[in-house]
């Protein structure tokens, strides 16, 4: 059994002479939801392209369940996914997608995607081209799922979909996790709708990995701290994200090693959004090294309590 | 990926078959009677020496009219090519159903053989039973004009059409591959495939083979005449140079004429008279040709050259589905 749902390594791919991705080295494990979280642009869609096989890298490796994605019918029955704006034939009727499925996909479910459909009171007679957003969502996730994959793979599933059906998007996405054992990698720019489902944490930003891990460590470790204006290094914090000095004060997300225990500074716990949007408002170029004022800091052993 | 297939493609498939249909309903109801009217014709032509002029004229006054079905008929192979062929790769794109249709449990190269395995099959058996109509509807009409080379005979008769139409498709699903928008990539692969059309038509058709020569005297009927020979260029030479223009016709002025002649008559000569003297000066009719026992063979290749022509459209679109979409 393998363990590793997807892992890239110096993982690359350019268009003319941008690069959408570039030098992604990930390791993501099987049996989580990841959560894959970054601004338009930087390089979600063409990360999950590349697991799906629709993309070839231009530099580096990528393996999906330890095999190279689309490259054969195996692999292709094993990973399921959902394209951005969710595509379904519009001029099929909901049964016909299903005959779709059924047709493509030699380990089909009927059985699993009738009773969802169902259970939503999707009529089957209906054309996909009249169904509601949230409906032709709940087809496709119905569609993906019904292919019994080990690895779905959602490209913004949320994105096109008003709140409620958001909700019962995730809900029946849940559900199936916990029915089925499925691994998810789950794309998105919001990051609200994430933290109730997901327990593992990409951010992309700029075609590079900003950030990876699970998510309940990343709440452990991460801090914001506050305290009057200070110019020089934070000193006694694992790592600073993202700072900002005004003329008063200076706030930052700091990575902690143990607790900080500077008493000039306050500290608070972070949920997932600010940890996101920290390593999102982080400047250029992996956490600082541009900038010296922003250093990593190791804990120097006169500033630990004093 | 057959139901599928067929599922995407019936309303195209189903809108042929009735433009067929309405060919087929045409040709029987019109038919019979250009048989009927032949028949009576060539019961005139087979008895050797009498004059059929009054019969064959009325013939074709007849059926003149018919001649509208040409520019028709000569659109079915590009209709297959814009309305089967540019959509094929291009609409999937532009819906993005193609990602929907690759992540499933088919490689994309067994998606794309089998969508362009069975929408061309389709096409051959469709343009086959277009082409075998119209040639055995226009029989009777093409054996009384002896023509078998013309444009809008050659090209819609025989095996020609089924090329035709293969090629367009091919080049629809190639243009839809590297355009991928539908209506662009239908409007390309209509002056595209009428491009190659006039191209193939008007510079290699002639020259499928060396012409042949033949020379007769001015005023005889050819001697090939009646043999459906395919003449390119018909040219008049004149040993003094006097009567022949540079286009290769032929320039009489009446006192040259009588110059020459001395004994025709003043005022304006007859038709035999001037034929007789032009005759005497020896001016003489060259005709290039392809003669009429090769059309079978120009027919074999020009269906190769389009049938190459589409081979290599298939392996094209093969490798941008592969290669370039995502």
């Amino acid at each position: 059994m393998n363990t590793i749902a997807l892992e890239a390594s110096s993982l690359g791919r350019r268009y003319g002479g941008t690069w959408a991705l570039r030098d992604c080295s990930l390791s993501l494990p099987t049996a989580r939801v990841i959560a894959l979280v970054g601004p338009n642009g930087a390089g979600k869609t063409t990360l999950l392209h590349l697991a799906t096989g629709l993309l070839q890298p231009t530099s580096g490796t990528i393996r999906v369940l330890g095999e190279q994605p689309g490259a054969n019918p195996e692999i292709l029955a094993r990973v399921g996914f959902v394209a951005q704006d969710m595509p379904l034939y519009r001029s099929f009727t909901v049964a016909e997608m299903l005959r779709f499925g059924e047709e493509l996909n030699p380990a089909w479910d009927r059985q699993l995607a009738v009773s969802r459909l169902e259970s939503l009171s999707i009529p089957l007679s209906q054309k996909v081209g009249t169904l509601s957003g949230g409906q032709r969502g709940q087809v496709s996730l119905a569609v993906a799922l019904a292919k019994r994959p080990d690895l779905l793979l959602l490209d913004e599933p949320l994105a096109a979909l008003d709140p409620l059906a958001r909700r019962d998007f995730l809900a029946a996405l849940m559900e199936s996790v916990a029915d089925h054992g499925v691994s998810v990698v789950l794309s998105s720019h919001l990051v609200s709708d994430l933290e109730r489902v997901c327990d593992h944490l990409v951010v992309l930003r700029s075609g590079r990995v900003a950030v990876d891990g699970d998510i309940a460590g990343l709440v452990r470790t991460h801090r914001l701290v506050s305290g009057p204006r200070h110019t020089g290094p934070l000193g006694g914090v694992g790592e600073v994200i993202d700072r900002t000095d005004t003329d008063r004060q200076t706030v930052a997300l700091v990575r902690t090693v143990g607790h900080v225990l500077d008493p000039a500074w306050t500290v608070r716990e972070v949920d997932l959004e600010e940890i996101v949007l920290g390593y999102l408002g982080a400047r250029e170029g992996s956490n600082a090294q541009a900038d010296p004022t922003l250093r990593a800091v190791r804990p120097a052993p006169s500033e630990v309590g004093s | 990926m057959i139901w599928l297939t067929w599922r995407q493609h019936r309303a195209q498939a189903l809108a042929i078959l009735i433009g067929l249909g309405a060919i087929g309903v045409f040709s029987l109801v019109t038919g019979p009677r250009i048989a009927a009217a032949f028949r009576e014709l060539h019961a005139c032509l087979v008895v050797p020496g009498q004059d059929c002029g009054l019969l064959h004229e009325s013939f074709d006054r007849r059926f003149s009219g018919l001649q509208f079905v040409i520019p028709l008929y000569m659109v079915v192979p590009l209709l297959m090519g814009v309305f089967l062929g540019a959509p094929l790769i291009a609409r999937e794109v532009e819906q993005g159903t193609h990602r929907l249709a690759w992540t499933q449990t088919v490689t994309r190269g067994r998606w794309a053989l089998t969508k362009i395995g069975l929408v061309g099959a389709f096409t051959v058996a469709a343009a086959a039973l277009f082409a075998w109509i119209v040639t055995i509807w226009s029989a009777p009409l093409v054996a009384a004009s002896g023509q078998r080379f013309g444009f809008g005979v050659f090209d819609l008769r025989g095996i020609v059409p089924i090329a035709y139409a293969v090629f367009a498709v091919a080049l629809g699903t190639a243009i839809g591959a590297s355009i991928r928008k539908t209506l662009p990539a239908m409007a390309v692969t209509l002056a595209a495939f009428a491009a190659v059309r006039v191209v193939v038509e008007l510079l290699l058709r002639p020259r499928y083979l060396p012409s042949q020569t033949i020379s007769y005297s001015f005023l005889q009927d050819s001697p090939r005449a009646g043999l459906g020979d395919w003449v390119i260029t018909s040219r008049v030479f004149d040993p003094t140079g006097r009567f022949v223009s540079p286009d290769g016709g032929i320039h009489i002025n009446p006192t040259d004429l009588a110059h020459a002649c001395p004994g025709i008559g003043g005022g304006l000569p007859g038709k035999d008279e001037v034929g007789r003297c032009l005759s005497q000066l020896g001016v003489r009719i060259v005709d290039t040709y392809q003669p009429g026992s090769r059309f079978w063979l120009f027919q074999g290749i020009e269906s190769a050259i389009f049938v190459a022509l589409a081979v290599g459209l298939v392996v094209l679109s093969m490798w941008l589905i592969r290669r370039r979409i995502s």
